[in-house]
């Protein structure tokens, strides 16, 4: 057995926790869970199973931590885990699943597909089986800070362009500020309206905010490949940012993944709780909503609709508040079908996009989200992830579609009362 | 009239036409186009820059500028080419003179000018942006004409 082999199979071993555990022995294999899948769903391809994704640590499982797979091992009679099988099932691991949760929402002894995913991908990631592009992110995120190379000195850039633009100061490490923005890369590179959005916004409604030059990032690519010391290394820069200028809240951005890792894997990466709260920028422009310090005017006469992200509706629980925020500045809003915990993927989540290998895949199944959309005859699409925006307007393109894609907090800030 | 902030910059935009919108709008994006190396993209603000531009060739226009903005963004974690990146930042300036938005040239004068930041990050120049003077010119110009 080669070391990063030994490595892999070592990760596997320590991510089978109670939950994985009971998981497999619980698993009545139904086959729920390939109907939910948006990868089998598209292709028909029984590979894409999602319990199926998961053999190689299901074996270790077995052969580790059971009676029978105990024995099996000693008489020879289960074959270990290798290196090539690891090979075979790395596209598997990372091409087709996004780690959407939909899989989990329907299996029927509530197995949690996805954790186990996210925990197999530690093994993979350890073995030196994920993606050449999610090892170079990776890489990029520990040397530079950021996985798509964002230093400091670009969001200043960005912050001067914003406030020539919209004559609004944005502040930089503002101590005892209510609230610390963070920003997705994808936001800093490709959506500079984000900011000036928020920073409108903010101004209207009389918020405290700051961004951080030492915690500015909100991309987590160890949520992604499987690295918990890295996600955890990411989070910390966010954690002492928010201690030393004494915030209140850490507002997550329109980015999906970014929201798991510091909502939700957060305090239990860094083993303690949080003395500050983090809420998704929609949930805070909800609650300004719902105190009537968000005032707009006027609403949206296009015909629009919502795409639900993954990872801040069905696995964050963020679903009513963007439809009430809808509500309030767009007349003919139309729901997809299967819209909120249920939605289709954009396809490109959990690291998807950032693997060039799965683009042909990508934009196959790519398929369902062009049915949705069709099902509305809308030629506008609003989501809260920049992640999904782009993948999106990819498929978008490919298909030959003639829709719009813009950010929620965007669409607001067009509606935004101002000067009164 | 000589204009000289945004402030009056804004102010005589909004009070152009549509076509007259898209007509400086795409002078703005003309401005920067040094940075884009998508012939998509010249075409599109040729077409746009025109005033006799028929509604066909607008379509087209707006359909290859999409192409290129599309074709143009940096993906979730690609490693940023900030070069490439004003590239895209042009793409969208002139996207935005032909889309059907209600502010079109000032859409179009704002990605301009992060076209001209993207480049100023990649050469690594400071946040210094002349490009909204540039701006005043080519509007002042324009409504003298």
């Amino acid at each position: 057995m080669s070391a990063t082999l030994a490595k892999g199979i070592n990760a596997f071993k320590e991510v089978i926790d109670t939950p994985i555990a009971s998981y497999f022995s619980s698993c009545v294999h139904c086959g729920l869970c390939a109907e939910a899948c948006l990868f089998h769903n598209e292709t028909g391809d029984p590979k894409y199973t999602p319990i199926h994704k998961l053999e190689p640590l299901r074996r270790v499982w077995k052969q580790e931590y059971t009676l029978l797979g105990k024995l099996g091992k000693m008489l020879g009679l289960s074959k270990p885990v290798t290196d090539e099988e690891l090979t075979e099932w790395e596209p598997l691991v990372y091409d087709s699943c996004t780690m959407c949760g939909r899989c989990s929402m329907v299996c029927p002894v509530g197995n949690d597909i996805t954790y186990m995913i996210r925990k197999m991908r530690e093994g993979m990631s350890a073995s030196g089986h994920a993606p050449e592009d999610m090892k170079g992110a990776t890489k990029r995120a520990i040397e530079i800070g950021s996985p798509m190379g964002i230093k400091w000195p670009a969001v200043q850039a960005q912050i001067k362009h914003v406030q020539a633009e919209t004559n609004i100061e944005v502040p930089v490490d503002k101590m005892g500020a209510d609230y610390l923005v963070l920003m997705s890369s994808m936001e800093i590179i490709n959506f500079p309206e984000y900011l000036s959005a928020i920073s409108r916004i903010f101004k209207q409604a009389g918020v405290s905010w700051t961004l951080a030059p030492d915690a500015f990032e909100a991309t987590n690519s160890g949520i992604q490949i499987g690295s918990s010391d890295l996600a955890r290394e990411i989070v910390s820069r966010i954690v002492v940012a928010a201690e030393r200028l004494k915030v209140k809240c850490v507002i997550s951005p329109e980015c999906g993944h970014a929201f798991t890792a510091i909502r939700w894997e957060g305090p239990n990466l860094m083993g303690k709780p949080f003395g500050f709260e983090v809420k998704h920028i929609l949930e805070v422009l909800d609650e300004l909503h719902a105190a009537g310090k968000l005032k707009t005017k006027g609403k949206d006469k296009r015909p629009l609709t919502y795409h639900d992200p993954c990872q801040i509706t069905r696995r964050g629980g963020v679903v009513e508040q963007p439809r009430r925020l809808l509500g309030s500045v767009a007349e003919d809003f139309r729901e997809m079908p299967d819209a909120g915990v249920m939605n289709w993927c954009c396809g490109g989540g959990g690291g998807v996009s950032a693997n060039s290998r799965a683009e042909p895949l990508r934009l196959e199944v790519f398929k369902v989200k062009k049915r949705q959309i069709e099902a509305t005859g809308v030629h506008t699409m609003i989501t809260a992830c920049a992640n999904c925006r782009i993948v999106m307007e990819e498929g978008l393109e490919h298909y030959h579609m003639k829709v719009e894609v813009l950010g929620l907090t965007e669409l607001l800030a067009e509606y935004l009362v101002e000067g009164e | 009239m000589t204009i000289t902030n945004d402030s009056e910059f804004k102010s005589a935009i909004a009070k152009l036409p549509r076509a007259g919108q898209r007509q400086v709008g795409a002078r703005f994006a003309e401005s920067v186009l040094a940075l884009c190396k998508d012939a998509r993209v010249k075409h599109a603000i040729a077409t746009a820059m025109r005033a006799d531009t028929t509604e066909d060739e607008l379509a087209a226009a707006l359909d290859s500028a999409k192409k290129a903005s599309v074709d143009s963004f940096t993906l979730c974690g690609k490693e940023c080419d900030w070069n490439s990146q004003a590239g895209h930042f042009v793409a969208e300036a002139a996207l935005a003179c032909l889309k059907s938005g209600t502010t079109p040239a000032w859409d179009a004068a704002m990605h301009a000018r992060m076209a001209r930041t993207s480049e100023s990050i990649a050469t690594g120049q400071g946040t210094e942006n002349a490009e909204s003077a540039a701006q005043y010119r080519i509007l002042t110009a324009f409504l003298k004409a």
